[in-house]
């Protein structure tokens, strides 16, 4: 009769090689963590053509959404134009401008309304076409859209001196993440 | 034989009986034609008229009522601009907004169309004047559209109100007035164009009601005239036969007399004699032909306007022609005293013909020549090949007499059959009247034809035109051939 601690060892043994065979076939095909970032499409801070801002660093840019600035250069009031709560759109700049979520984003904007720290209450379009109308239907408007929706009726600014073409273009919308 | 006597009064010619011989002249088929000439021309007038008066209507059309339906409709988008803008200050949604702000854009779009393509039209300096103001208050309108829009879109509610009743209000009621001023235009236009179109149509209307009248009081005209002249045709000529049938009674009475008389004679038994018998024999002999010949005559005159005489046409010799005529009519040259000079040219071509008819045609000419030559007793006979024109050869027998020759109007009419001139008539000179158109028949069935020259106291030279045989040889005569017959 053979001893059962032996049987129970080479059991053991057994599944622990059986284990260690089956993950490394499943780590073979495996990405790397550079490749398994998605692809990402850029996002473009548009103005109305008649806006004399040409670009604004990302901290600037930041103050405007953030309500903190109420006029432009040229004295017109700022209107700030974003896409409904759950977009990427808006996602992507709340995050990357903002720096915050959309509850810190909402937060901030119903204690700085109240307390009178921010001066503008940002407009809420369905679509980025809504968006584009609006820019281009009032002079101090500033919003945002994807960069292959941009058309002739609104002008593109520089973020931090880039366009959304360029190579180190700083806002970019997750496609993997897209609808 | 139709000739006038030196002294014989004109017929003068009422200009009514003048009138209505130029429509005698012309066939009705030609007077027909110039109705339908006139039709022809009616009808260009009436299509020029019904045309211009198109183009006008439709000018007053493009340029008046799709005007006002394009400034009505110019109207309309206006008032969606306004309208457009006015929405988005009822709600406080941005998307509806937006949707608004994007509506007042397209229909401002089309009202700024809407006014270039008004002043590419205009043609008036007055309208020009107003395109233009139009022009500048919409785009002035616009401005303050443009603001009141973002203010509102910004959610300054207040203010887009402010601006709109300080700035809009005005500034849309100036183009509103520019566009009424337009359609006031418009309406001046149409006005025009209306009584423009109205003095065209009434214009066409007169000239047409003109134009047809004329027609038909011409056709009328022509009508009666030639039914006249057809009247006057019939009467002519019966008065022509009643003329004829007296003429020939007289003809056929004096040797009817004389011979009655000569037999009178033999059966009461004044004729004593042989000699003296055989002198009556003759008289009734001679009276008798002449009453054949006449008889003949009208026979034959009727067979060629009935068209039943057969000719039997042969190569001819113009001498054999002018010996046989000459022949038969010796006895009368003879007894009337009258000379006959000949002059038959030498080598002359052979033509087609009837011998007999021929030379009945020139003896006609030569009997007229006798009786109308009054007292100078002259006839000239002469026979010529003419060549007027390569392949239009002819022989040319004419007959002159020096006699009391025939008057200009009276020409056209010798050739009638049974037209005697009435100063001949007066004159007491016998005839039928038929002795002239019968030669005119016999010519033409000749293929030739019988041609007048006169002069009223200097005779006349009637001239047979005969048509010369092809691939006929002339007749190997040498030498003209000159001969005078002498009583």
């Amino acid at each position: 009769m053979p001893r059962p601690m032996g049987r129970w060892l080479i059991v053991g043994v057994a599944a622990s090689c059986l284990l260690a065979l089956s993950k490394r076939t499943a780590s073979a095909g495996a990405p790397t963590p550079d490749e398994a970032s998605p692809p990402e499409q850029n996002l473009a801070i548009i103005v109305n053509t008649s806006n004399t801002v040409d670009g604004l660093s990302m901290s600037e840019l930041r103050k405007v959404f953030l309500g903190e600035r109420r006029h432009w250069p040229n004295g017109r009031r700022i209107t700030l134009v974003m896409m409904e709560p759950g977009q990427l759109e808006r996602k992507a700049l709340i995050r990357e401008v903002c720096q915050m979520n959309e509850n810190d984003f909402s937060h901030h904007f119903l204690h700085g309304l109240f307390t009178g720290e921010v001066f503008v209450s940002p407009k809420t379009l369905a679509s980025p076409i809504g968006v584009r109308k609006f820019v281009f239907n009032v002079p101090g408007a500033i919003g945002y859209v994807r960069a292959n929706e941009v058309d002739s009726s609104v002008k593109v600014v520089r973020v931090d001196g880039r366009l959304p073409d360029d190579r180190e273009y700083a806002l970019r919308i997750p496609i993997a993440d897209a609808p | 034989m139709n000739q006038l006597d030196n002294n014989a009064e004109p017929v003068p010619v009422q200009p009514r009986d003048r009138v209505l011989g130029v429509f005698s002249r012309f066939p009705s088929a030609l007077l027909l034609l110039v109705v339908f000439c006139v039709e022809v021309g009616v009808g260009m007038f009436v299509i020029r008229d019904v045309r211009a008066a198109s183009v006008e209507a439709q000018q007053m059309y493009a340029r008046s009522v799709l005007g006002l339906r394009q400034i009505g409709e110019l109207q309309y988008q206006a008032q969606e601009t306004r309208r457009s803008t006015l929405y988005a200050l009822t709600t406080n949604d941005s998307n509806l907004q937006v949707e608004y702000a994007d509506q007042s854009r397209e229909a401002d779009r089309r009202v700024t169309d809407g006014i270039e393509e008004y002043l590419k039209r205009a043609r008036m300096p007055n309208e020009i004047e107003v395109g233009r103001g139009l022009q500048r208050d919409w785009a002035s309108y616009l401005r303050v559209r443009d603001e009141v829009l973002a203010s509102i879109l910004e959610g300054s509610i207040k203010e887009a109100v402010d601006m709109d009743l300080h700035g809009g209000v005005p500034s849309f009621e100036r183009v509103r007035q520019d566009l009424e001023e337009i359609k006031r235009l418009y309406d001046e236009q149409a006005s025009e164009q209306l009584a423009r179109v109205g003095s065209s149509s009434r214009r066409s209307v007169v000239r047409l009601v003109g134009v047809v009248c004329f027609t038909l009081i011409f056709a009328t005209f022509s009508v009666w005239a030639i039914q006249r002249s057809r009247m006057q045709g019939a009467v002519q000529f019966a008065t022509l036969q009643m003329e004829f049938v007296t003429s020939i009674s007289h003809e056929l009475r004096t040797p009817l007399a004389v011979i009655r008389s000569a037999a009178e004679n033999i059966a009461d038994g004044v004729v004593e004699g042989k000699e003296q018998l055989a002198r009556y024999g003759s008289v009734i002999r001679n009276q008798s032909r002449q009453i054949t010949d006449l008889v003949n005559e009208i026979l034959l005159f009727a067979s060629t306007r009935n068209k039943k005489n057969r000719y039997t046409l042969r190569p001819l010799k113009v001498s054999e022609i002018v010996e046989v005529a000459m022949e038969n009519t010796a006895e009368l040259v003879r007894e009337a005293g009258f000379v006959v000079e000949q002059h038959v040219e030498q080598d002359l071509p052979c033509i087609v013909g009837d011998l007999s008819a021929l030379s009945h045609c020139l003896q006609n000419l030569i009997g007229n020549a006798i009786k109308y030559s009054g007292q100078t007793r002259w006839i000239g006979l002469r026979a010529l090949l003419n060549e007027a024109a390569p392949g239009n050869r002819e022989v040319r027998i004419s007959v002159q007499d020096r006699g009391i020759g025939i008057d200009g109007p009276e020409l056209p009419h010798i050739f009638e059959p049974f037209y005697r001139s009435p100063a001949v008539s007066a004159a007491q000179i016998h005839g039928t009247g038929l002795g002239l158109p019968l030669a005119k028949s016999i010519a033409e069935a000749m293929n030739g034809k019988l041609t007048v020259e006169s002069k009223l106291g200097s005779g006349s030279i009637f001239t047979l035109h005969l048509p010369i045989a092809k691939s006929m040889q002339p007749p190997a005569i040498a030498g003209a051939r000159d001969t005078t017959a002498k009583p």
